[in-house]
Formats: structure tokens, C-alpha cells, sequence
């Protein structure tokens, strides 16, 4: 009895004291996929967060690898009630995980908890975190892709404006006019490089110059319906047209596009803003030319860029519910870091949290603010289970983009074989 | 000493029970549930309603599916008898050597076989980049026009086949060496007192008694890659992924893009029942022609 007794006692310390710790201190278990540049900036903003609440939350971060490896682990966590109590999701996965039953809901009780509302963002980048009238992830950003240029051999071109951005941008002649130019000019090897070899990088641009003639890739749940096929055709035909001119790179992976505009073999490139850090350590550095980006040139009838969002969200676990205290932290993480998302600007993104972008010290940033008026014309995926990073849908494009790229297929023949194939996965 | 055969029966089952429980848990349960998966419609996670054999009736109709089908065949007609057959080649070649230089050489081609599967992407994709690639630069010299080797499908397969050779080819060999010692010398110096040419005493010593390892080695080879998979999705990011689709990929896309786990089930049976097929038809063949050899 003696025994049973110190170990009754023991046993009761050890709760005391675990109970008054968790009052103290919640730690939220915290899963994101930026490896990359952002990903450092991310772990700065995770220990300034920690630093300002000590004692109170503390987050506990690990990052795993970008697209169908998080994807897949979060759904199997999911499911046994291990996942994480905050991650990073990509808005364009939204559909699929709330099919899924893979996110809380964000209730209005929580928005208003964190002291943020629809006013707060976008109305395209609340849209995509929107499914039903119901909000499931609290929007870091939005990242859409823009046109990086090399100031110097633009400027001995002449090819650059009063303000330092490259002329030519209004419409699809003049823009492969000034293509022409830079090729004429014979300083580079390339006037435009793009990601040729990536068929799932592409998309975004080609679901960019399909938004600028107010093309759909799904309406009424069929794929490419009407003139939609017509103008897909017509964005792939342009970048077919650059290709048989010799103006853009071919059969280019992702890497080489950034590596041939980085050495000067290229003259301008078509990539997200997560590559301004890279542009940005470089000049630093001394090893990069003077540079800039813009919003994507008017190929058709009106600007249109292809934008994905990084959001915070929380998974449902099964069978595990989470205790008010959790969840009230949780919100604490998603509010502080919306709000002090300047630092994220510096990777790059453009913070979604309005009050940020519209603030001062945002507006001296470049060349984010040069591009920041993207905003406005910000595409975001179709709403289906189909859509998203490292989905199907990005399979089938890849396939038949990189052929048709790199002047091995017809783009009318591309599109059917698209439309088939992206009518046939449903 | 009397021996209780009711008890010696008991103690066996006793000592195999743990073995028979580990596999019956690990193996026979999630083969049972992975039949059962594929006549439902269930996600890639939880259950699904009963469809019947939906699943199947649809695979023939899949166009990826046949894609998947034609270049998995296609793949094994690649590499296994033209890997083995390197293999051999390169076997004999070592087996003539001797001491230290033995040892080195074989090491040297044993040495892709330890590499991880992503090591040997990086490394292929550093050689053969369309815009970067070292063989490239040599194109350049020589004056070939550059190929897109991983981009085109008309080279993926042949290319990415070539390097399963050239990373897999070290185990095959060892076993193939393995073989040649056990044939004894005696046979040989035989042969060369008889006259006999080279060519004839391979033919007539060599192969007949290395035919049991060359059936173990176009066994584990054939089994191997039917179920291909790796270098294939690597190779493909970016490129053309679904017209470079083999069974596994297949599977893959199904189960973790499309969250559709009867239908990936369905395609796994097929691929299983295929993979048990095979083997056991090219076993039979081997143990035919093995004893014709006799």
C-alpha cells in the first residue's frame, strides 16, 4: 500500500504540473511546405512570432516537401488524427480537401476572434478560400507569376520606357516586336526565357493569356465548353509563334529558366515573384545585372495573370477533437502572422492581408509595388477536385503543352487532345 | 528417447506462430482489403459503397491505362533480356580477369547498383539536360543537333531503360559471377584438350551450366520491372507525364491525385495477377528449357 501510495502521489505531481504548464504555454504543431527563400523568411516570422508570445504559444514547425508528398501525408494524417494543428495549403487544393473532409470550417465566430474580415482581402483571394459560402483557410498571400527583365541590354535596346519598364507590353504585336528586337540585337540567346521542358509550370501562363480573352477552363462542369477551346488554342499558338521565331527558350526545366536569365542568356522570363529573393541576394552579391518585374504583358484583350494563394488552415482531425484554448492559439498564429506579413512580402508574394499592401513601407518596396497592380486582374484555378498544385488537371496540360511548345505539335490538335483527356477524368 | 510427435507438432506451431501472425497482418490482411477496395468506390482514404466489377469494366476503356499497359510492355522488352544479356557479357569479361585488377573492375561496375534512385536522376539529368547537359556540349563539338532526350516520347522510354541498365546491371552481374566459379575448371581444360573453339565451349559448357542462375537473373529482372516506377516518375516531372505512364505510375495517379482508391485498387489486381502470371510462365519456360539443355 505504501508504494501504491508514492506513485498515486507522484502521478498526481506530474499531472499538477503538466496541467499548469499547458495553461501556461500552447504549443501549436505547425506543418508547412517552403523549402525554398520563402521558407527561410517563414522561420524568421515563426521565431519573431514565438519571441513575442513567450510563455503564452509557442509554435513548433516543421517543413515537409512541396506538392503531391505534403498533399498525400496530410490526407493519411487526417484520417488517424495526426496531422498538425495549423498548416500551409495552396487555395487551388481547397476543393479537393474540403471533398475530403480534410479542413475546419473558419467559422465567422473566428474572424472576428482574429480581428479579420472579407474587407481585409481581395475579393479573388476570398473567393478561393471560399467553397459554399463557408471559408476554410485564412489567406498568407497571393503569388501569381510576372515578367522579369534585364535592364541593361532592354536599355541598350531601347526598349525601355521613361520609368524603366520595357515597352512593347499592350498587345501580342508588340510584344513579339520587341522580342524581335532584342534578338536582332544578338546580345542575348534567348529574348524571352521560358519554362518549355514543364508543361505544369506553363500553365500558368497559358491559363494567364486564356483569362486576358476572359476564357474558362470549366464552366457548368465541362471542360474547354464553346469558345473556350478557341481561346486556349490562340494562347498556345502565341507561344508556339515565339518558339518557330526562335524568341523563346525551348525544352527548358525550371532551373535552366532561372539560370538563363540570371547569367544574361536570356533577356526576359516569365516565372512567380518567389524567384525575387534569388534576384534580389544576387544584385546584392554584385553578380546580377539591373532587373526589374512587371505584371504580365496585354497579349489579348485585357491584363490577366494566373494567381495561386499560400493559406493557413486546419485540418479535422478524426476523432481528435481540438480543445477551445488550442484553437483560440491557433487563431493567434493565423491573425499575428496575416498581420505583420510585410516581412513575407520580402519573399517576394504579395501579402494578401489588404492593410499591408496598402501601407507605406509597402509602397516603397520594389519591385513589388511595380507589380502589386496585378492584384486587380488575379486569375485563380477553377473550383473542382481536379484543380490545384500537382493535380490531375496540371498532368494533362503538361502533356500536351510541352509538344506543342517546343514545335512537335499543332495547338489545334493540342487542345483537342486536351479537351478529351480533361473530360474523360471526371 | 520417446518422442511425443503431438507435442513436437505443438511446439512447431507454436515457434511459427509469430511468423504466420507478422505475415498474415503485413501481407495476406491488406491483399484481402486491396480485393475488396477494388469493387468499391472509396477515396484514397476510408471506405466506399459497393459497385461491383465497375472498377474493372472500365480499365479497358481508360486510355491512360492502355498507355500505362503498352509502355510497361514495352519497358520489360527493353531491359530484362538485354540487360541480362550486358550482364553476362560483361561477367565473362571480368571472370577472365584476375587478383586486384578483378576486384577493381568489378567494383566499378558494381558501383552505380548502390546508388539511390534519385542520385542516379540527378546525375542522368546533369548529363543529358537539353539546355545544360554535359552530353550536350559534346553534341555541340561532334555537331548532332541537341535532343530533348526525357522531353520526346519517342526517346523516354529507351532512354530511361538504358539507365535501369546502367544502375542495375552491378547485381546481375555478381550473381552471374557467382555462377560462372561454380562451373569447374576440370570442364574446361577438358574442352581445350578436346580443341574445342571458344564460341564452342560456351555454348556447350558455359551456358547450359549457367542456365539456372540466367533463369534466377530474367526472373528477378522481369518481376522488377513490371513493376517500374521510380526513374519513370522522375524523369517525367515536368515533361509528358501521362504519355509516359507505365502500371505503377498509373496507380499512383489514380490513388494520390485523384483520390480514387477502388479504381487504383482495381489497377494494382490487374498489375498483381499479371506480375503472378508472368512469373510463373516464364519460371515454367525456364524449367523446360533447362531440362532440354540437360
Amino acid at each position: 500500500m505504501f508504494k501504491n501510495g508514492i506513485i498515486a502521489k507522484t502521478a498526481l505531481v506530474a499531472v499538477a504540473l503538466m496541467t499548469t504548464s499547458a495553461q501556461a504555454q500552447e504549443t501549436v504543431v505547425w506543418w508547412d511546405f517552403l523549402a525554398g527563400g520563402d521558407g527561410v523568411r517563414m522561420k524568421q516570422m515563426i521565431s519573431d512570432f514565438n519571441a513575442a508570445h513567450e510563455g503564452q504559444i509557442s509554435i513548433d514547425a516543421t517543413t515537409l516537401e512541396w506538392g503531391v508528398p505534403f498533399y498525400a501525408k496530410v490526407q493519411t494524417s487526417v484520417a488517424v488524427g495526426e496531422a498538425p494543428d495549423i498548416m500551409t495549403y495552396h487555395a487551388s487544393r481547397i476543393p479537393l480537401a474540403v471533398k475530403q473532409g480534410l479542413l475546419q470550417e473558419i467559422t465567422p465566430a473566428d474572424w472576428k476572434k482574429m480581428g479579420l474580415s472579407k474587407d481585409d482581402y481581395a475579393d479573388a483571394t476570398w473567393n478561393a478560400v471560399t467553397i459554399d459560402d463557408k471559408q476554410y483557410a485564412v489567406p498568407i498571400d497571393t503569388h501569381p507569376i510576372v515578367l522579369y527583365y534585364n535592364k541593361d541590354v532592354l536599355g541598350e535596346a531601347g526598349l525601355l520606357t521613361e520609368d524603366g519598364t520595357p515597352k512593347g507590353m499592350g498587345s501580342r504585336e508588340d510584344f513579339t516586336a520587341m522580342l524581335q528586337a532584342l534578338k536582332e540585337t544578338g546580345a542575348v540567346k534567348f529574348p524571352l526565357g521560358s519554362v518549355t521542358a514543364d508543361g505544369n509550370f506553363m500553365f500558368r501562363t497559358i491559363y494567364s493569356l486564356m483569362g486576358q480573352q476572359d476564357g474558362e477552363l470549366m464552366t457548368d462542369g465541362e471542360f474547354l465548353a464553346g469558345d473556350n477551346k478557341k481561346k486556349l488554342e490562340n494562347a498556345l499558338a502565341t507561344l508556339a509563334e515565339w518558339t518557330n521565331e526562335g524568341l523563346q527558350s525551348t525544352y527548358t526545366d525550371y532551373p535552366a529558366t532561372v539560370a538563363l536569365f540570371t547569367t544574361g542568356d536570356a533577356a526576359m522570363m516569365i516565372n512567380g515573384v518567389w524567384e525575387v529573393p534569388t534576384m534580389v541576394d544576387l544584385h546584392k552579391e554584385g553578380k546580377l545585372f539591373e532587373w526589374g518585374a512587371v505584371e504580365l504583358p496585354v497579349i489579348f484583350d485585357h491584363p490577366a495573370t494566373y494567381a495561386d494563394s499560400h493559406a493557413f488552415a486546419i485540418p479535422a482531425n478524426k476523432g481528435k477533437e481540438m480543445s477551445a484554448e488550442k484553437r483560440d492559439a491557433v487563431l493567434e498564429v493565423m491573425s499575428w502572422i496575416s498581420k505583420n506579413s510585410l516581412f513575407w512580402a520580402t519573399a517576394g508574394h504579395i501579402p494578401a492581408y489588404g492593410p499591408v499592401t496598402a501601407s507605406d513601407a509597402y509602397k516603397t518596396m520594389e519591385p513589388n509595388a511595380t507589380y502589386s497592380s496585378l492584384t486587380e486582374n488575379m486569375i485563380f484555378d477553377p473550383k473542382t477536385p481536379l484543380a490545384g498544385i500537382a493535380g490531375p488537371i496540371f498532368d494533362v496540360m503538361s502533356t500536351y503543352f510541352v509538344p506543342t511548345l517546343n514545335g512537335e505539335m499543332e495547338p489545334a490538335k493540342a487542345v483537342d487532345e486536351i479537351q478529351y483527356e480533361l473530360n474523360d477524368m471526371q | 528417447m520417446i518422442r511425443n510427435p503431438r507435442k513436437e507438432a505443438l511446439v512447431a506451431y507454436l515457434l511459427i506462430a509469430p511468423f504466420v501472425a507478422i505475415y498474415g497482418l503485413i501481407f495476406i490482411y491488406p491483399t484481402a482489403q486491396l480485393f475488396h477496395l477494388s469493387f468499391t468506390d472509396a477515396p484514397l482514404i476510408g471506405p466506399g459503397d459497393f459497385l461491383g466489377t465497375d472498377n474493372y469494366g472500365r480499365l479497358p476503356g481508360d486510355r491512360r491505362f492502355n498507355t500505362a499497359l503498352w509502355n510497361t510492355a514495352y519497358f520489360v522488352a527493353l531491359t530484362v533480356i538485354p540487360g541480362a544479356m550486358i550482364a553476362l557479357a560483361i561477367s565473362l569479361g571480368v571472370s577472365r580477369l584476375s587478383g586486384r585488377l578483378q576486384a577493381l573492375v568489378l567494383a566499378l561496375f558494381f558501383l552505380p547498383y548502390i546508388l539511390p534512385v534519385s542520385v542516379v536522376y540527378r546525375l542522368w539529368d546533369w548529363t543529358l539536360n537539353f539546355q545544360f547537359g554535359i552530353a550536350m556540349h559534346a553534341f555541340d563539338l561532334v555537331g548532332i543537333d541537341r535532343v530533348p532526350i526525357f522531353k520526346v516520347t519517342g526517346w523516354f522510354m529507351p532512354a530511361v531503360a538504358f539507365v535501369t541498365i546502367w544502375w542495375t546491371a552491378g547485381f546481375s552481374i555478381l550473381l552471374f559471377l557467382a555462377g560462372l566459379r561454380a562451373i569447374p575448371r576440370e570442364i574446361y581444360e577438358a574442352a581445350s584438350l578436346d580443341n574445342a573453339s571458344r564460341w564452342r565451349t560456351f555454348r556447350k559448357v558455359t551456358w547450359p551450366l549457367l542456365w539456372p542462375v540466367t533463369s534466377l537473373v530474367l526472373t528477378i529482372q522481369l518481376i522488377l520491372q513490371l513493376k517500374i516506377f521510380d526513374q519513370v516518375y522522375l524523369f517525367s516531372d515536368g515533361g509528358r507525364p501521362n504519355d509516359n505512364l507505365v502500371m505503377v505510375y498509373y496507380i499512383f495517379q489514380r490513388a494520390f491525385e485523384r483520390d480514387q482508391g477502388g479504381r487504383a485498387a482495381a489497377a494494382a489486381v490487374v498489375l498483381f495477377l499479371i506480375v503472378i502470371v508472368v512469373s510463373v510462365l516464364n519460371f515454367q519456360l525456364m524449367r523446360l528449357s533447362g531440362s532440354r539443355n540437360k
